[in-house]
C-alpha cells in the first residue's frame, strides 16, 4: 500500500515539475487584458477618455535611460501620457545598456521584443533590414510630422526608403577643454580654430589631446575635422572617397599629430583616460558627447568647460549620436505604439526630457531658450550643424570593423596609409553593395 | 531465448521502465526541450539561411560553410588556429603546475589549506574582474606593470610594447589568461589524486635514498596517470570554448588575428545577424572536439585505463 502511494506521489511530483518546466518556458502573454486581433491589426483606438475595462491595454517600452532620465520619465512624462491616454498603459522596462543589442536579438528570436524602444540610431537600419522594424511612412500624419524633426537625427531612421522610427534625442561630440592647462601654452581663451592650437601646443612635451581609441565613434570628428570622408553623401561607394587624397592626407595628419606627441590614443598609447586627464589637467582638449557635464558649475569651477570644436581649413566636424525610439514588427499595438511614438517626439515631452539632459530633435526647440540658455546644451547644439552621422548601413558593425582594423594597422603597425585606406574602401564598398 | 522467457523479461523490463519513468521524465523532458532540441536545431540552420525576425528557413546546402571557409577577410582560420594554439600551450603549463603545486603542498606539514585556497583564489574569481586586472598589466605604456618593467626598469625595450593590439603579444595575454585562472583547478584534483598514493610507496622510495624530484618522477607522475588524463581531455576540450579571455581583452584584434571559435560565433550571431555561418561554426566546434575526444582517448588508450587499474 506503501509503496503504491510512493508511487502515485513521485508521478504526481514529477507530473507538477514537468507542467511547471512547460508553463514557464512557454511564451509571453503581452497584453494585459483581452484584446484581440491579428499581429497587422491594430484593435485600439488611441483615446482620451477611459473606454470599457477590456480596451485597456498594455505597451512595452525597453529602454537604456539612466538614473536622472529614469526617473524623469517615470515621474514626469508618464503621469503626462496616463493623463491623456487612460486606456494604454506603458509598461517602462530599463535594460543594461552595455547588453542591450544583444538583447534584442534575442527577443528577435524568441518573438518576444516589446511593442515600443529607444535603441541606439547606428541598429536602425541593421533591425530593419531584419525584418524586425514597422515602416512608419502609412501611419496618418507622418508625412507632415517628419518635417518637424531635425535632418540629421531623422536621417538615421531612414532605410531602403522607408523611415523606421523617430528621433528620440540627439548628441553630437563636442570640444571638452581645460583652461588651465590650455594657459600652461598660453592660450587664455578657447582657440577658435585648430591651426592656433596646434601651434601653441607645439611648446608642450606631453600630449594635449585625446581620443579614447580607434574606432568609428571616437575617430571619425578627428577623421573628418582634418579633410577626410568616408563615403559619398548617399553612402553607396566608400572607394574614390575613403581612399581619396584628402582622407589620405588627413589620415597622414593624423599620423603625424600622434607621432608627434599632440594627440594621444589611449588604445594604442595606453595613456590616461580622457576623462580622467583632462581633469587633473594632463590634456588640454578632448572630443565627448553632453554626458560629461554633470554638474557643469563643478566643471568650471575646474576650469573645464564645453566648446565648439576648433575648425581645420575653416570647418568643424563631428558625429552623430542619439538614440531613436521604433515599434516592432511583432507588437499587437502598432497603432498605440505610434500615438506613443508621436507623444515621447512631442514638444512638451521633448522639453521635460531636456531637463536630464536628453538633447531635444525638434527644430522647433533649437532656438528655445530652455536649450539657448544652457552653456551645454547650447554648444551641443551649435556643434550638431557640423555633425555628420556615421554611415547608416545594416552592415554597420562590419564596417566599423574594417575601419578599426584599418586604424589599428596604421596606427600600431605603421603600415602604409594610402594601401591600408585603399584596401579598407574596397571592403566597406562590398558591404555597402550587400 | 524460449517465447516464454522472452516475454517475462520484457514483463520485468517494462515494470522496471514503468516504475522509473516517474524520476527520469523531468530530466528527459528539460533535456529534449534545453539540448537535443537546440542542438538539432543548430545543426538544421547551419545549413539554412535563417531569418530570425520573420523565422524563414530555407535551406542553403553548405552555403554558411563555404561563406565561412572563404569569404574575403574571414577570420575562421585564424580563429580555428588559435584554439588549437591555446590547447597546445595552456594545457601542458596547466598539468604541470598544477602537479607541481599540489605536490608541493601535499608535502607540507602546515598551511596546506591556506596555500590550496590561495590556488584556488583565481577559479572562484569573476571572469570580468580578472579581466580588468589583465588589461591594466598589459597597458600600453608603463601604466601597465609589464611594461613598466620591461621599459622602465630593466630596459629591454627602448619603446613600449601594444601588448593586446598585436597578433602574438594579443595571444600571449590570453594564454597567460588562461594558465593563472586553470592552474587552481588542476592543483586541486591534482591534491585529491595524490592523496590515494599509499606513504608506503614513499616511505621506500626514501629507504633507497631516492630524491623529491626521484620521487615526484618515479612515484606521482605514474601513480597519477589517470588524473593526468582526466585533467589533459578537459583542458583540451575547455580549449574549444575560450570566450571570455577574448571577449575581455582583445576583442579578437588585431584583424580577427586573436579570435577564437566561440568568439567568432557570437560575432556573426549578434552582430551581423549571420545565424547560419553562427551554427555553421558551432557545429565545426562540436565535430573538432569529437574528433579531438576520440583521438585522445585512442591515442592515449583511456578507455582502456580504468580495466587495467581494475584489473
Amino acid at each position: 500500500m506503501g509503496k503504491k502511494v510512493f508511487k502515485i506521489l513521485s508521478m504526481f511530483l514529477a507530473i507538477i515539475l514537468v507542467l511547471t518546466s512547460v508553463v514557464g518556458c512557454g511564451s509571453k502573454d503581452t497584453s494585459d487584458e483581452t484584446v484581440t486581433g491579428s499581429n497587422n491589426e491594430t484593435t485600439t483606438e488611441p483615446t482620451t477618455e477611459p473606454t470599457k475595462e477590456e480596451e485597456q491595454i498594455t505597451l512595452t517600452f525597453w529602454h537604456t535611460y539612466g538614473d536622472g532620465e529614469e526617473a524623469q520619465f517615470k515621474d514626469v512624462v508618464l503621469p503626462m501620457w496616463e493623463a491623456t491616454h487612460p486606456n494604454i498603459k506603458i509598461e517602462a522596462v530599463r535594460q543594461d545598456g552595455s547588453q542591450y543589442h544583444q538583447m534584442i536579438v534575442t527577443a528577435f528570436g524568441t518573438g518576444q521584443t516589446p511593442d515600443v524602444a529607444r535603441i541606439d540610431i547606428v541598429n536602425t537600419a541593421s533591425y530593419a533590414n531584419q525584418g524586425g522594424l514597422v515602416a512608419l511612412n502609412d501611419f496618418d500624419g507622418f508625412d507632415s510630422s517628419k518635417a518637424n524633426f531635425l535632418e540629421g537625427p531623422l536621417s538615421t531612421n531612414l532605410f531602403r526608403g522607408n523611415y523606421y522610427g523617430l528621433p528620440l534625442d540627439t548628441n553630437c561630440k563636442a570640444a571638452v577643454v581645460n583652461r588651465n592647462t590650455l594657459a600652461t601654452i598660453g592660450l587664455t581663451e578657447v582657440p577658435a580654430t585648430l591651426e592656433e592650437f596646434l601651434t601653441a601646443a607645439e611648446a608642450s612635451e606631453i600630449p594635449l589631446i585625446s581620443v579614447s581609441g580607434v574606432g568609428d565613434w571616437d575617430f571619425y570628428p578627428y577623421f573628418w575635422l582634418f579633410g577626410g570622408t568616408l563615403t559619398d553623401t548617399e553612402f553607396k561607394k566608400a572607394s574614390g572617397y575613403l581612399d581619396s587624397q584628402s582622407s589620405i592626407d588627413a589620415m597622414n595628419k593624423l599620423v603625424e599629430l600622434n607621432q608627434n606627441k599632440v594627440l594621444t590614443i589611449k588604445e594604442v598609447d595606453g595613456t590616461a583616460d580622457a576623462w580622467d586627464g583632462i581633469k587633473t589637467g594632463e590634456y588640454a582638449m578632448f572630443f565627448e558627447g553632453p554626458w560629461f557635464f554633470g554638474s557643469y558649475e563643478e566643471n568650471l569651477a575646474q576650469g573645464i568647460e564645453a566648446a565648439t570644436i576648433p575648425t581645420y581649413n575653416g570647418r568643424s566636424a563631428s558625429v552623430v549620436g542619439g538614440e531613436n525610439i521604433v515599434i516592432f514588427e511583432a507588437s499587437k499595438y502598432k497603432d498605440a505604439s505610434y500615438e506613443f511614438l508621436k507623444f515621447v517626439t512631442s514638444e512638451e515631452v521633448q522639453l521635460a526630457m531636456l531637463d536630464c539632459g536628453q538633447i531635444p530633435v525638434l527644430k522647433s526647440l533649437v532656438s528655445n531658450e530652455k536649450v539657448t540658455g544652457n552653456p551645454v546644451w547650447s554648444i551641443y547644439m551649435k556643434q550638431l550643424e557640423s555633425a555628420s552621422a556615421r554611415i547608416p548601413s545594416p552592415n554597420h558593425t562590419e564596417i566599423g570593423q574594417v575601419w578599426s582594423n584599418a586604424m589599428t594597422n596604421i596606427f600600431v603597425n605603421h603600415t602604409e596609409v594610402t594601401a591600408e585606406l585603399t584596401n579598407a574602401a574596397a571592403q566597406i564598398d562590398g558591404l555597402l553593395a550587400e | 531465448m524460449p517465447y516464454d522467457m522472452k516475454k517475462q523479461m520484457w514483463k520485468k523490463n517494462r515494470k522496471g521502465l514503468l516504475s522509473a519513468f516517474p524520476f527520469i521524465a523531468p530530466g528527459l523532458l528539460l533535456v529534449c526541450v534545453f539540448v537535443l532540441y537546440p542542438m538539432f536545431f543548430t545543426l538544421r540552420i547551419a545549413f539554412s539561411d535563417y531569418q530570425i525576425v520573420k523565422r524563414e528557413i530555407t535551406w542553403a546546402g553548405i552555403d554558411n560553410f563555404v561563406s565561412v571557409f572563404t569569404a574575403q577577410n574571414s577570420s575562421f582560420w585564424y580563429a580555428f588556429r588559435n584554439n588549437f594554439l591555446y590547447a597546445i600551450i595552456t594545457t601542458p603549463c596547466i598539468i604541470f603546475l598544477g602537479m607541481f603545486f599540489a605536490f608541493l603542498i601535499n608535502n607540507l606539514s602546515k598551511g596546506r589549506t591556506i596555500f590550496k585556497v590561495g590556488f584556488y583564489l583565481p577559479v572562484i574569481t569573476s571572469w570580468v574582474i580578472v579581466g580588468l586586472v589583465f588589461q591594466y598589466l598589459f597597458n600600453s605604456s608603463n601604466r601597465g606593470l609589464i611594461n613598466y618593467v620591461i621599459v622602465d626598469v630593466l630596459h629591454l625595450s627602448k619603446d613600449y610594447i601594444p601588448w593586446l593590439l598585436r597578433e602574438w603579444t594579443g595571444n600571449a595575454a590570453i594564454w597567460i589568461m588562461g594558465i593563472w585562472k586553470n592552474t587552481g583547478w588542476a592543483m586541486l584534483i591534482y591534491t585529491a589524486a595524490l592523496q590515494g598514493i599509499s606513504m608506503e610507496l614513499y616511505e621506500a622510495a626514501s629507504l633507497d635514498g631516492a630524491s623529491s624530484w626521484q620521487k615526484f618522477r618515479g612515484i606521482v607522475v605514474p601513480m597519477i596517470k589517470p588524473t593526468t588524463y582526466f585533467v589533459l581531455v578537459n583542458m583540451v576540450i575547455g580549449s574549444f570554448n575560450v570566450f571570455l579571455q577574448v571577449m575581455l581583452l582583445t576583442s579578437g584584434k588585431p584583424n580577427g588575428t586573436t579570435s577564437v571559435l566561440q568568439f567568432l560565433l557570437y560575432d556573426k550571431a549578434f552582430n551581423q545577424f549571420k545565424f547560419g555561418e553562427a551554427s555553421a561554426i558551432g557545429l565545426i566546434t562540436t565535430i573538432t572536439i569529437i574528433l579531438l575526444t576520440v583521438i585522445l582517448n585512442r591515442g592515449l588508450k583511456l578507455d582502456t585505463v580504468d580495466k587495467e587499474e581494475t584489473l
